[in-house]
């Protein structure tokens, strides 16, 4: 089945764009995180507001730091901040999802599509806010506020899914020989929606660093190192005293990557539709 | 096919045996007692036969199965397996009595998991029964394969890399990993192209002959159940209206309603069929009243009584020496047969 | 006399990355009006792909059609435009679907839906589309019209659903008619019924009826000719009487054999067709039955046999029984 998506993916031009691009990002990130590159974000290596040049290929910032090299460091983070929220996030609605649709119209149930009700409900930048407050500033807050709100989007699908997955005979086959609740759910009815999860999953992905360029913007995002959201905020100032350089480098490298992602999404979405329009 | 005297003999000449299967007043109903599936059904299923269950579709034939397996909750009524209650079995016990009971079920794609490889498939009630070692368990799903028609290839692929045909052998391997006693087969032909359906009749044929499996087939296709049956029971609303062995019923079935769907299956129209008379299914959930016989409304040999008071099962051949199960139907034309009356095999 | 369709060599195909996949491979055949033929054949022998082709669908994404002719009443429907087509179905060639749950519209009234049908092609007052409504209504057998044109598609049963199926269908009094498996959903009291209503309208309308069908014992009912397709070929051509007394083509007989008989004795053995049918990708060359043939020699597996022609029956095949 893979083999059949793979193929699908490969002849959808748009899609194959998003997946380059989102790798290229990827390879940069990974550079970053083993130390090959823009280490040396933090220093202040030229004069202030340099132009482009040979030493700076983005020029500097207000304070001579090199814009190019804060925005590879901003690739890493954007990385780091998407992926963990993905993965904790994504786990957490499958786990729960999964179980609120096993459990449908039970107990279990009841309890937590009120606790995703609760959380859809509160504005979640105040929750952000709140977290932030609560952990006394500790850089893991951003991400804590994310997992804690994101999960509830993919438990809806999943429970929804899983409720329709349930019905189905190889689950009753499965009843049938007397296999228990728990291991039904997690190795028959789960793994039928890992294809949900996966275009789920870079819709998330997009959300967090949409979130967390916001949160950079109310001062509630990455503490340290630097992130496109930290530069796209310090430029708000700066392109009125006519200073584009981390205007340009954040937002084209925040376009390139989201718009990767989002044609990623669209692309495997299609490929991974088995009940294509040929059946 | 053999059989064995065991248990008290109830009466002079009978052959009497533990039925493998029996349920005795079954009843079962969903939406609290709205819709009635099953209703007060008693059957016996006598090991290393097939019964053939037939009846439209809402008759309540897989209601019936999946009450047996445990998937559904009967409200009231027995089930017994070997002559034990399933209801009143301990998790251990309930746990041998589900390894030898399995069911195949009507569409291949459903019944198989999409996302796990045939191996692990018919690996899967070993492992959830701990019946071997991890050794004889791979021996057992081989040779499981090989009796289906199957070979080694086909152990590490997935479902939607065969034919229906062929997932229909899968799953009947894995039903038959496990060394079962009694197979239910709910519909398991119904969906594939007949000469497919040809290919899995003759394997259920072999499966009957070699291995003396007991099998309770249902279907809505006469044709099918006459391939395959020793014996043959209707259902019509969740009732059984009539059981006999399959040669009596094809030739002289008893049962008005069986005799109309008889005449359906060979293509013809029963005579003063008139044009209401064909909503047999319609108002599935219209009760009868209690009190009358279930088919009254439809019955071309309706009588007064038959709208006053429900009739009784009777038996109007007992099972006899030579093996022929009992004929037993519930109608009121058979009223001047005395129950339990025991008569020569008078073909 | 002009055939009501007109079928004359139809080629359907399934474009894939390592070329075009044959589905249907040049098929032609006739009804005329009044008459009912049968296509007969099992899953994946190309009947479905026949119907949409006839019905106008194709070409769609991914699969391609040809003909030298596709005619309904002598006009060819793949002259036509879009729009000149699609003004066509419903009007003069109309189809009848397998699952008459999922064919309807569930939000709106039986009546609703036939009306709409009719106003789409004929237009006219709200009171003429409603007597046309309740007319198509009581042809198919339904004494209390008005109660049926009132209900939503779930409150019928199964055989109910397919009769206002048919209504739908039959209210432009088409020409020709496309029932696909119209009685595999249902039970044999409601087949009985449908397979009665149908051959009523039939004569009535002098309607072209072609059944596609899997089961050969309702096309033996219901048709008077049937064509046996297997793996995008039509193998047999003959009426259903001879097909089951005689059949000539060893697949046909193959097929015969297979289906389970009510008897009064119990068959002994199953008999069934070795093999399996073969993927679209996969067709052996020469006759496709070939590898499967009890009868096939070596040039059977070289060269497609072509139909025979007596007085419009015949069998593909080099050496028929």
């Amino acid at each position: 089945m893979t083999q059949n998506t793979w193929r699908r993916l490969r002849s959808d031009p748009y899609g194959m764009s998003g997946l380059v691009l989102v790798t290229v990002f990827a390879l940069l990130a990974t550079c970053v995180w083993t130390g090959l590159l823009g280490h040396g974000w933090s220093e202040v290596s030229g004069g202030r507001y340099e132009g482009a040049s040979s030493g700076h290929w983005f020029g500097t910032n207000l304070l001579g730091q090199d814009i190019f090299g804060r925005t590879l460091f901003g690739t890493a983070t954007a990385f780091e901040v998407g992926l963990l929220v993905t993965f904790s996030s994504t786990l957490l609605g499958m786990a729960l999802g999964g179980l609120a649709g096993w459990y449908s119209h039970g107990w279990l149930d009841e309890i937590i599509l009120w606790l995703k009700g609760v959380l859809d409900s509160i504005p979640f930048y105040l929750f952000a806010a709140a977290v932030a407050y609560a952990l006394q500033g500790s850089p893991w807050a951003m991400h804590l506020a994310m997992i804690i709100t994101f999960w509830t989007t993919t438990a809806r699908i999943i429970r929804g899914e899983v409720m329709r997955i349930k019905e189905r005979e190889f689950i009753e086959a499965a009843r049938a020989i007397g296999l228990p609740g728990l291991k039904t759910v997690f190795r028959h009815v789960l793994p039928n929606t890992f294809h949900i999860l996966l275009v789920q999953g870079t819709i998330v992905f997009v959300a967090a660093i949409n979130t967390e360029v916001i949160l950079s913007f109310l001062g509630l995002g990455i503490q340290d190192g630097v992130s496109w959201g930290l530069m796209l905020a310090e430029s708000s100032q700066e392109v009125l005293a006519g200073h584009f350089g981390n205007f340009i480098a954040a937002g084209t490298s925040l376009f390139l990557l989201l718009m990767g992602f989002n044609l990623l999404a669209d692309a495997l979405q299609d490929a991974l539709d088995v009940r294509g329009a040929l059946n | 096919m053999t059989m064995s005297m065991t248990g008290p003999m109830t009466m002079p000449g009978a052959a009497e045996t533990t039925p493998l299967l029996e349920l005795r007043d079954l009843c079962l109903s969903f939406q609290r007692q709205e819709h009635v599936a099953v209703d007060r059904v008693s059957l016996k299923i006598t090991a290393g036969r097939t019964l053939g269950l037939v009846g439209a579709s809402g008759a309540g034939k897989s209601s019936i199965a999946r009450a047996i397996l445990g998937l559904l909750k009967p409200d009231s009524g027995e089930i017994l397996f070997k002559g034990e209650n399933i209801n009143r079995m301990n998790p251990r016990q309930l746990k041998m009595a589900r390894q030898r009971i399995q069911l195949v079920f009507q569409e291949p794609s459903a019944s198989l998991s999409p996302r796990r490889t045939v191996e692990q498939t018919l690996l899967e009630p070993l492992q959830h029964f701990a019946i071997g070692s991890a050794h004889q368990q791979r021996e057992k799903t081989l040779q499981s394969l090989q009796t289906v028609g199957l070979d080694q290839s086909a152990l590490k692929r997935y479902p939607h890399q065969f034919s229906s045909g062929q997932q229909q052998r899968i799953a009947i391997a894995r039903a038959l990993v496990t060394s079962p006693e009694l197979l239910i087969a709910d519909e398991a032909v119904a969906a594939l192209d007949v000469s497919i359906q040809a290919q899995i009749l003759q394997l259920i044929q072999q499966l009957q002959r070699d291995f003396g499996i007991t099998f309770l087939f249902i279907s809505h296709d006469l044709a099918v159940i006459r391939q395959i049956a020793d014996e043959v029971a209707v259902m019509y609303r969740g009732q059984v209206l009539e059981q006999s062995p399959a040669d009596r019923f094809f030739s002289r079935p008893a049962h008005p309603y069986s005799r109309i769907l008889l005449t359906f299956a060979g293509g013809g129209t029963p005579q003063n069929w008139t044009s209401d008379k064909w909503n047999l299914e319609r108002n599935r959930n219209a009760g009868h009243r209690a009190a009358a016989c279930v088919f009254a409304g439809f019955c071309p040999e309706k009588m007064t009584v038959c709208e006053n008071t429900e009739p009784v099962l009777r038996y109007i051949q007992q099972a006899d020496l030579h093996g022929q199960g009992p004929h037993c139907v519930k109608c009121h034309l058979y009223d001047e047969v005395e129950s339990n009356e025991y008569r020569e095999n008078e073909l | 006399m002009t055939a009501a369709l007109r079928v004359k060599n139809l080629s359907v195909w399934i474009e894939s990355r390592s070329g075009r996949i044959p589905v249907v491979d040049r098929i032609s055949f006739s009804i005329k009006a009044g008459e009912a033929t049968g296509l007969v054949g099992e899953s994946g022998c190309g009947k479905t792909m026949t119907a949409r082709a006839i019905l106008g669908q194709l070409p769609v994404a991914g699969i391609g059609v040809s003909s030298d002719g596709i005619e309904v009443n002598g006009k060819d429907i793949y002259s036509l435009n879009a729009r000149r087509r699609r003004a066509l179905l419903g009007r003069d060639i109309a189809m009848i679907f397998q699952q008459p749950a999922t064919a309807l519209d569930p939000v709106f009234t039986i009546g609703q839906q036939i009306g709409a049908v009719y106003r789409r092609h004929f237009g006219g007052s709200q009171q003429n589309i409603r007597q046309t409504t309740l007319e198509s209504l009581q042809s198919v057998g339904f004494s209390r019209a008005e109660d049926i044109a009132a209900a939503y598609p779930h409150q019928l049963s199964g055989g109910m659903r397919q009769l206002a199926m048919i209504a739908m269908a039959t209210v432009c009094k088409p020409a020709v008619i496309v029932a696909d498996e119209p009685t595999t959903a249902l039970d044999s009291s409601s087949r009985a019924l449908i397979l009665q209503q149908l051959k009523h309208l039939q004569t009535l309308h002098q309607t072209a009826m072609l059944y596609i069908s899997h089961d050969l014992s309702v096309v033996r009912q219901a048709c008077r000719d049937v064509m046996v397709m297997y793996c995008g070929r039509i193998m047999e051509t003959t009426d259903c009487q001879s097909l089951f007394t005689h059949a000539r083509h060893p697949y046909s007989a193959g097929l015969l054999a297979c289906i389970p008989q009510l008897g009064a004795t119990r068959p002994a053995a199953i008999s069934s067709i070795p093999g399996q049918v073969p993927g679209a990708a996969d067709l052996p060359g020469g006759c496709h039955f070939a590898p499967r043939c009890s009868r096939a020699e070596a040039r059977c597996r070289e060269s497609v046999p072509v139909m025979t022609d007596e007085d419009g029956c015949g069998a593909a095949c080099f050496r028929p029984l």
